[in-house]
């Protein structure tokens, strides 16, 4: 099964040239993860992915039932009045109703317990650490039980430690839901054993492969990056 | 005191402006909104000078100002600009405008200070009437809104579609302020709308988590200080305002400091 095709997908923001002519495929219960520069286009092409913005060129195929999505700025000043448990449920925005049934109470309980933050659930977000704030973040969009997951930059406020903890949680989920992961980094250094497939965007063009066979592709500047695997 | 038409009506007009007020406030506060906010009453100062002109209430050249003026900054809000640098392109418009409508109006300096300081002792029956209609008017749509609206406030990073439904609930909420603004002028004042619209809810953040209990919270802040305020001035004979933004005030420098303490 393929949940995201791309075939001749062009993106441009007025006349700059964002990605064009580009082809690749994402299997469903993929574990993918996206690199490149800033600037590269690994935004806009997630943009496109969600529905933001339309290809110029090409089409783009998404095959999801519902859409997590856990963005890349999101500030959360200390006295942000939410705890982790109301935040998470941010995500059930229907008009018309007041209070969470039993079904939308048990999803957020799950999610919370997913990312282990049941200890923390009534704390303050605002008062949590960078690392239990990207796990509520990523509690809120599993919350909506998505088939499709997408990390935009996910550990760019994150050490190298808290980083690889949540790429580990993340890969744990994506097994135990059976779910498609788009991870967006420019950092490769601890990413590489999770996983199972890479974009990688650079100069308007996409590469997809294994790392092995992308370092052969990359440019110098990120070939040693690549192979410290 | 409360043998005075003038007083009951005073308190029950404080009554319900407070408990909108401060509603819609956690909103505010959350969103960030709070300048515009602000800009929106000096835009409500024209409108009602506006009234005074061409010879409306002022509460409906107030309404008609801000919720046109709400609608046009939600519309050249975008990515390419700051929301605030729009903001006061209309807030800056709007208080010429006021001022030229007081001129060509040629009107009395007490009523213009009316508009500007609130006049609550000075509320009438039939203005008490349709403050509570309008009252109503926002708290259905905030209970019919609510989870668009507390997305939107409290966590807009997390909606990535910017469907038709998204688009609604933006100009919604707008709205919503214009009203909640018009008739807390009617209170305070439109130089201290930050008194009944920000700063308790900014206050009660430091207090509590939950949508649920900031709005109580808010309520709690926002009627103390109304109740509090139409006493004192009562007694004192000063303004109701001064007393309703000073006891305000110190709510949120006290509440600010035990965060502090506690964090």
């Amino acid at each position: 099964m393929v949940t995201i095709a791309a075939r001749d997908l062009g993106i441009r923001y007025g006349k700059t040239s964002i990605l064009s002519d580009v082809n690749f495929q994402i299997h469903s219960e993929a574990f993918v993860v996206i690199l490149g520069d800033n600037g590269a286009g690994k935004t806009s092409l997630i943009r496109t992915i969600l529905g933001q913005t339309q290809p110029s060129t090409g089409t783009l195929t998404v095959q999801a039932q519902k859409i997590g999505y856990v963005p890349q700025f999101r500030s959360i000043s200390a006295d942000y009045p939410l705890s982790v448990r109301d935040f998470v449920g941010l995500g059930f925005n229907q008009p018309g109703r007041l209070w969470f049934n039993a079904q939308e109470k048990a999803a957020i309980q799950a999610a919370i317990k997913q990312v282990d933050l049941t200890d923390l659930a009534n704390h303050r977000l605002g008062l949590s650490s960078g690392g239990q704030k990207q796990r509520a973040f990523v509690a809120q969009a599993l919350a909506q039980e998505p088939d499709l997951l997408i990390l935009d930059e996910p550990t760019a406020s994150l050490d190298e430690k808290h980083s690889l903890a949540l790429v580990k949680m993340v890969r744990r989920l994506q097994q135990e839901r059976g779910l498609t992961v788009l991870w967006i980094t420019h950092d490769t250094q601890w990413i590489n054993d999770y996983a199972d497939d890479y974009l990688w965007l650079a100069n308007g063009d996409l590469k997809q492969g294994k790392i092995a066979d992308l370092a052969q592709d990359v440019p110098v500047g990120h070939r040693q990056e690549v192979n410290h695997v | 005191m409360f043998e005075y038409s003038f007083m009951q009506n005073a308190f029950m007009a404080g009554t319900v402006v407070s408990i909108v007020a401060a509603v819609v406030g956690t909103f505010v506060v959350a969103r960030n909104y709070a300048f515009l906010t602000h800009s929106l009453s000096e835009i409500g100062f024209a409108g009602a000078a506006f009234g005074f002109w061409i010879g409306w209430p002022p509460l409906l050249g107030m309404m008609a100002a801000t919720f046109l003026s709400s609608l046009s900054i939600g519309a050249l809000d975008s990515r390419y600009t700051k929301r605030d640098n729009v903001t006061s392109a209309v807030s800056a418009l709007a208080i010429g405008l006021g001022i030229l409508f007081l001129a060509l109006g040629h009107t009395a300096t007490s009523a213009a200070t009316g508009i500007l300081f609130g006049s609550v002792l000075g509320i009438s029956h039939f203005d008490l009437l349709v403050l509570l209609a309008l009252a109503l008017v926002v708290l259905l749509v905030m209970l019919v809104d609510y989870r668009p609206l507390r997305q939107l406030a409290f966590d807009e990073a997390g909606i990535y579609r910017d469907s038709w439904s998204v688009r609604i609930t933006k100009y919604l909420f707008l709205a919503v302020i214009a009203l909640t603004v018009s008739i807390s002028a009617q209170l305070v004042g439109s130089l201290l709308i930050f008194v009944l619209i920000t700063l308790p809810a900014a206050s009660a953040k430091y207090w509590v988590t939950g949508v649920a209990r900031l709005m109580g919270v808010a309520v709690a802040f926002a009627l103390f200080g109304t109740w509090m305020g139409l006493t004192l001035a009562y007694l004192t004979n000063l303004p109701t305002s001064f007393f309703i933004a000073t006891i305000e005030v110190v709510i949120y420098l006290l509440s600010l400091w035990s965060f502090r303490q506690r964090a």
